[in-house]
């Protein structure tokens, strides 16, 4: 006989746990965690949410494949207003893994993109003063807007950008309000806002494919990939599937990259130590003149270190849900099919089990010989796991080692506001560092 | 040392064989690897590691 999965008490009639969700997702993670074990069941509106808590649940969740635990319809209704129609979420499965190996995604494009990160971080910094101060947050969500344009689109692309382009981005990124799993279409400030940010991309984007078609060769980028695509002499994609297909490609890689490169910054400045360690360790290799991007692709074991202790505390996805698409066996439990099931990685991150006092920054617990991530794989997951891990988690680090060669070499930091108001903000299921975000800076060769 | 795939991951990414093509492959058309050689020879060590760690959903293990 199967047990009945533990329910968590509290919650409204009508929404279940929907509002605690938007609230602090983190705390209710933990009241699920700590009041029911391993798996734990909540309300979320009309559907059935089952929670997966510890590694060897979690590792259950992620070794499971589409057929039993998809992660399209989750997130579809979500994401939908985002990418636009007949884009990733929207798409049947054999269209999605045509996407997803498309050579342009590849990881033999990482050299290049080293050299183009390098270069646009280089960029980003001419156009600081010799001192001043910047929010962090504003300052790698534009740089990242320019690099994972150039990177994953092409330089062109990138040379077309004006920042209202970034401006409008970021809007979308807002438009993840928790009530979009459910409905998102519901008439809430983030989601009007999303919806005009999402028509006025198309516009942007439509004008460059203009352009592009007025040049004699267009580039061979991935925008002119995907205008090349023909089906019996018509272009494959529409103007606004394109827009969405480029949006999407850089979605993944945007307010994630963003966000962890300024808790990087932040963590390292509030941490006893400071910033100087990994500056004598970037000192120290690049003192016989090589360039960023050969050594971005190779180990900077304390950069790479701190970056992954950032991720740690603050996951860019602090949870991932699936839909269940039959019953699943657990532990004498039955999971519903039809139910959402999901782990949370921010709480995984904290297990005291996993990781030694686990509220501390402490890069070194991914040194040898302690290397925590590698003796707990299923709960360390800032990537997430199984067939749906990040496939730009190779790009992602090598991306924050380039960033970081950079501009810790050119410049120095401290904080303008207290060490614990530095937070995360939890009202969007894009987390992000919470604005205000504040540093100082001074240029180290002014 | 022994390569191990867990194919329940494997999506045949092809990460592994452009770090080392000469013990990993993946077909086009396929979406799992094929091990070449499932115990690398001393000179394929490094470059076998390297598939390994860079292995988009850790499906590789390389056992003692």
């Amino acid at each position: 006989m199967p047990r009945p999965i533990p329910t968590l008490s509290g919650g409204g009639e009508r929404t279940g746990q929907l509002m605690a969700l938007r609230r602090d997702p983190l705390a209710l993670f933990r009241r699920v965690r700590d009041e029911c074990g391993e798996l734990g069941h909540f309300r979320l509106a009309g559907r059935d949410v089952v929670f997966f808590s510890g590694p060897t649940a979690q590792e259950a969740f992620f070794r499971q494949p589409d057929e039993v635990f998809d992660p399209q319809p989750t997130s579809n209704e979500l994401m939908r207003p985002i990418f636009g129609d007949g884009v990733v979420y929207d798409a049947p499965p054999e269209k999605r893994r045509e996407m997803i190996r498309s050579p342009a995604l590849r990881d033999k494009n990482l050299r290049s993109s080293a050299e183009i990160i390098a270069a646009e971080a280089e960029r980003m910094c001419q156009t600081l003063d010799d001192a001043g101060e910047l929010d962090l947050l504003d300052f790698t969500a534009e740089l990242t807007i320019y690099t994972s344009s150039s990177c994953l689109i092409g330089k062109p692309f990138r040379e077309s950008l004006t920042p209202e382009f970034s401006r409008r981005y970021f809007e979308l990124e807002v438009g993840t309000d928790a009530i979009g799993y459910l409905d998102s279409s519901v008439n809430i400030q983030a989601f009007r806002v999303r919806d005009r940010a999402r028509e006025r991309l198309t516009e942007l984007v439509s004008a460059i494919i203009r352009e592009r078609q007025a040049m004699g060769e267009p580039p061979r980028d991935l925008l002119g990939i995907l205008l090349s695509l023909e089906d019996e002499g018509r272009r494959r994609y529409s103007d606004s599937v394109i827009t969405g297909i480029l949006i999407s490609t850089m979605f993944a890689g945007h307010h994630t990259s963003a966000g962890t490169a300024a808790w990087t910054l932040v963590e390292l400045l509030r941490s006893p130590a400071g910033t100087k360690p990994v500056v004598e360790e970037l000192e120290a290799i690049y003192a016989d003149g090589r360039e960023v991007s050969y050594q971005a692709l190779r180990e900077i074991p304390r950069l790479e270190n701190a970056v992954k202790e950032a991720l740690r505390l603050h996951p860019p996805l602090i949870w991932l849900p699936r839909t269940a698409l039959v019953d699943f066996e657990y532990a004498d439990h039955v999971v519903p099919s039809g139910s959402i099931v999901a782990m949370s990685t921010a709480l995984s991150h904290l297990d005291p089990d996993c990781f030694a006092e686990p509220e501390r920054f402490d890069p070194d617990r991914f040194a040898p010989p302690r290397e925590e991530d590698l003796a707990h794989p299923w709960a360390y997951l800032p990537f997430g796991g199984g067939r749906h891990r990040c496939l730009g988690a190779n790009f992602a680090l090598m991306q924050q080692k380039a960033v970081f060669s950079v501009l810790l070499r050119r410049f120095e930091f401290e904080l303008v506001a207290p060490p614990a108001s530095y937070v995360d903000d939890y009202r969007a299921m894009v987390v992000r560092p919470k604005q205000p975000f504040r540093v100082r800076y001074r240029r180290r060769d002014a | 040392m022994r390569i191990h795939v867990d194919f329940d991951l494997c999506q045949g990414h092809g990460t592994c064989q452009q770090e080392a093509p000469r013990v990993f492959h993946v077909d086009e058309r396929e979406d799992r690897v094929v091990v070449l050689r499932p115990e690398p020879p001393e000179s394929e060590l490094e470059a076998t590691r390297r598939a390994v760690k860079y292995c988009p959903t850790r499906a590789l293990r390389l056992e003692e």
